[in-house]
């Protein structure tokens, strides 16, 4: 009862911590609340979030993916090669191919991770390095252009005046969160975390729980680069670089401890919100790339530090 | 033969291997293309590798207490744009240059090694963070540098600090030679000869035992950090004395190649274990490969970007060894009881 108190509590402060910076942008700026703002922001973030909440379930689990963004460029750049040969592959089987790069990338690093028990971070970290450089092996280092109905229609596309990014970030978030709260799986993922050796002696297959993990970590990603390829009309090996980062970041701003064992989807959420709703109010009203880094870099130590000195308060008590 | 093999591959000793890996690299490289064996190349070898180096040693510290430090790249930039900054803007003499620049990334260093120690947060996250804060402020400060048309560096007091060659006038040993050499003796004696040194393992292999026998564990951390920080930050002095050139994006994507080599020298990232030869040995393995994937490519149609891929694969390839030489041990240790 205790756990589901402080749980919605960190979230409520984080939606309350929202709602006063959406209150404080608009004062700054009379764009921030116009339809064409909001819906911009929303799209924007609904690529990296889909993403983070994936993420989500691997942090838990205490693992972790840096291989996020190397996976989203190496998907845009075999997508948009597929197109551009003479006789292309119909639209439906050439995105399929796209997931199934990630796919294949979250088994090879579930494989790593789980039958060779390879640290997770180097990993990824290894991934990220293959990725990226097969992303410019296949692209030549050039940028391929795509115009093609369909992935312009999932990207800019719009059901109900709603973008298609936003419904397939919300249906996401409510698959998984379904899945993460109310499923079987949800509690292994959560036991997993806790105490891994426990979760094995309570009869929990840890390792095929974390392969499933990291492929749909892949299959996120690449479904990032293809609303990505959409929206940019090209796929290029530099696609992603340091999304990671902001992936990383808007996970652990939603109160998901690297320790493993706590967090949640909503948390997440609004972590992905969070930021969008930051560097988009901060760039509207004229503040500057690099210092948007910057904030970016403090606004992660900051939401850090914050959960482990509570943390560290509550065992204290 | 089989068990010559078999004790490369499960020995822990694996600078044997690593030796034997390089030289197959480097015949490898002199059978497939027609220049890389020759002397010209080899200096060219050498002439690249000054600034990874020397930031191994740095990470190799952070790894040894059991860390690990993801900014070093991003203090190497930012040195890299503060030299610049220094010696056009300010007007810095070259030895207040190098103080100052090495003094700024031991405060990087210590920023990273007072959040992890004193706030207790992960070492990954805190460097991720601080990775991103350092290059945004590298990128801040380059506007200003940009904007006066000052990035290049012609001094050549300057230059010389890290293109001179000893002699002077037959040019047999480069001096960044010389810096690696004494960098990585230093810490060799560091380590491995004084209690400080003794300590950084002992904290390294158990924090717990460590602190039990009456070890400041996060004093030894701290150095360790802010030592990283005063090595990749001279590491970013010697490179753009090198290029003559500071900008803001100079060891972007170092960092990655750095684990890599640190990870493949041998060096265990949960710590307490490693030594530099291993670390100087995965680093020239990483140099030839940079060196002779770009002989490769004028051969033959080989792209020269399969080099990242080829970095990513050796990096799994060598924890992966290692996974398996662990669970080979401990199977070993088992039945022998």
């Amino acid at each position: 009862m205790k756990a589901i108190g402080f749980k919605l509590n960190t979230t409520a402060s984080l939606f309350i911590f929202l709602a006063c910076l959406i209150v404080l942008f608009s004062f700054t700026s009379e764009h921030f609340l116009s339809y064409y703002n909001i819906t911009s922001l929303l799209t924007n973030i609904s690529y990296s979030g889909i993403a983070a909440i994936v993420l989500t379930l691997i942090i838990i689990s205490r693992g972790l993916d840096i291989s996020i963004g190397g996976v989203i460029g190496l998907t845009t750049v075999v997508i948009a090669t597929l197109y551009s040969q003479n006789d292309p592959l119909p639209t439906w089987l050439i995105l399929l191919i796209g997931l199934g790069v990630g796919a294949i990338v979250g088994m090879i690093n579930g494989w790593c991770i789980t039958a060779l028990d390879m640290d997770p971070i180097i990993t990824t970290l290894g991934a990220m390095a293959i990725t990226r450089g097969l992303a410019y092996v296949i692209s030549d280092s050039q940028s391929i252009l795509m115009f093609e109905d369909t992935t312009d229609y999932i990207s800019n596309g719009a059901i109900f005046f709603i973008p298609i990014p936003i419904i397939i970030f919300l249906i996401t978030a409510l698959v998984f969160s379904i899945l993460l709260h109310k499923s079987k799986f949800g509690r292994a993922v959560y036991a997993i975390g806790a105490n891994e050796i426990s979760a094995e002696f309570s009869g929990i297959s840890i390792k095929s729980k974390k392969m499933i993990l990291y492929i749909l970590s892949g299959i996120a990603a690449s479904l990032s680069g293809i609303i990505l390829i959409g929206q940019t009309s090209v796929g290029m090996p530099q696609h992603g670089l340091g999304t990671e980062l902001e992936v990383i970041t808007a996970v652990l701003l939603g109160g998901t401890a690297l320790s493993g064992g706590k967090g949640t989807i909503y948390g997440t959420v609004a972590g992905v919100l969070i930021l969008g709703v930051l560097f988009n109010g901060l760039t509207i009203s004229g503040v500057r790339y690099v210092h948007l880094q910057i904030f970016q870099g403090i606004l992660l130590l900051v939401a850090v530090a914050t959960y482990e000195i509570k943390t560290r308060n509550e065992v204290a008590r | 033969m089989k068990a010559w093999l078999k004790s490369l591959v499960y020995s822990d000793d694996i600078v044997g291997a690593l030796t034997i890996f390089l030289i197959i690299l480097v015949v490898f490289f002199s059978l497939m293309t027609p220049h890389f064996f020759s002397m010209n190349n080899f200096y060219s070898i050498i002439g690249n590798i000054p600034a990874m180096a020397i930031l191994c040693l740095g990470l190799t510290y952070v790894v040894l207490v059991g860390d690990l430090d993801l900014s070093l790249g991003s203090i190497l930039g930012i040195t890299a744009i503060l030299a610049v900054f220094f010696f056009k803007v300010m007007g810095f003499p070259l030895w207040l240059n190098l103080l100052s620049c090495v003094f700024i990334g031991g405060l990087f260093g210590a920023l990273n090694g007072v959040i992890v120690t004193k706030i207790g947060i992960n070492s990954i996250i805190t460097t991720l963070g601080t990775m991103a804060l350092i290059r945004g402020l590298t990128y801040w400060i380059a506007m200003d540098v940009d904007a006066m048309q000052v990035g290049r560096i012609t001094d050549p007091a300057f230059l010389n600090f890290g293109r001179y060659y000893f002699p002077e006038d037959s040019r047999l040993i480069p001096i960044t030679l010389v810096y690696i050499c004494i960098l990585y003796v230093a810490s060799y004696i560091f380590l491995n000869h004084t209690s400080f040194g003794r300590k950084i393992y002992a904290v390294g292999s158990n924090e717990a035992t460590a602190r039990l026998a009456g070890i400041n564990v996060k004093r030894v951390k701290l150095v360790c950090y802010i030592l990283a920080g005063m090595l990749s930050a001279f590491g970013g002095l010697v490179l753009v004395a090198q290029l003559g050139l500071g900008e803001a994006y100079t060891g972007q994507n170092m960092i990655l190649e750095v684990v890599t080599a640190v990870v493949l020298g041998g060096v265990l990232l949960t710590g307490g274990k490693g030594r530099l030869t291993g670390v100087i040995i995965a680093v020239l393995i990483l140099g030839v490969i940079r060196n002779g994937m770009v002989h490769l490519e004028q051969v033959t149609d080989i792209s020269f970007y399969w080099r990242d891929v080829a970095k990513g694969v050796i990096l799994l390839l060598a924890i992966g060894l290692y996974s398996v030489r662990k669970s080979f041990n401990a199977k070993r240790l088992r039945t022998r009881q």
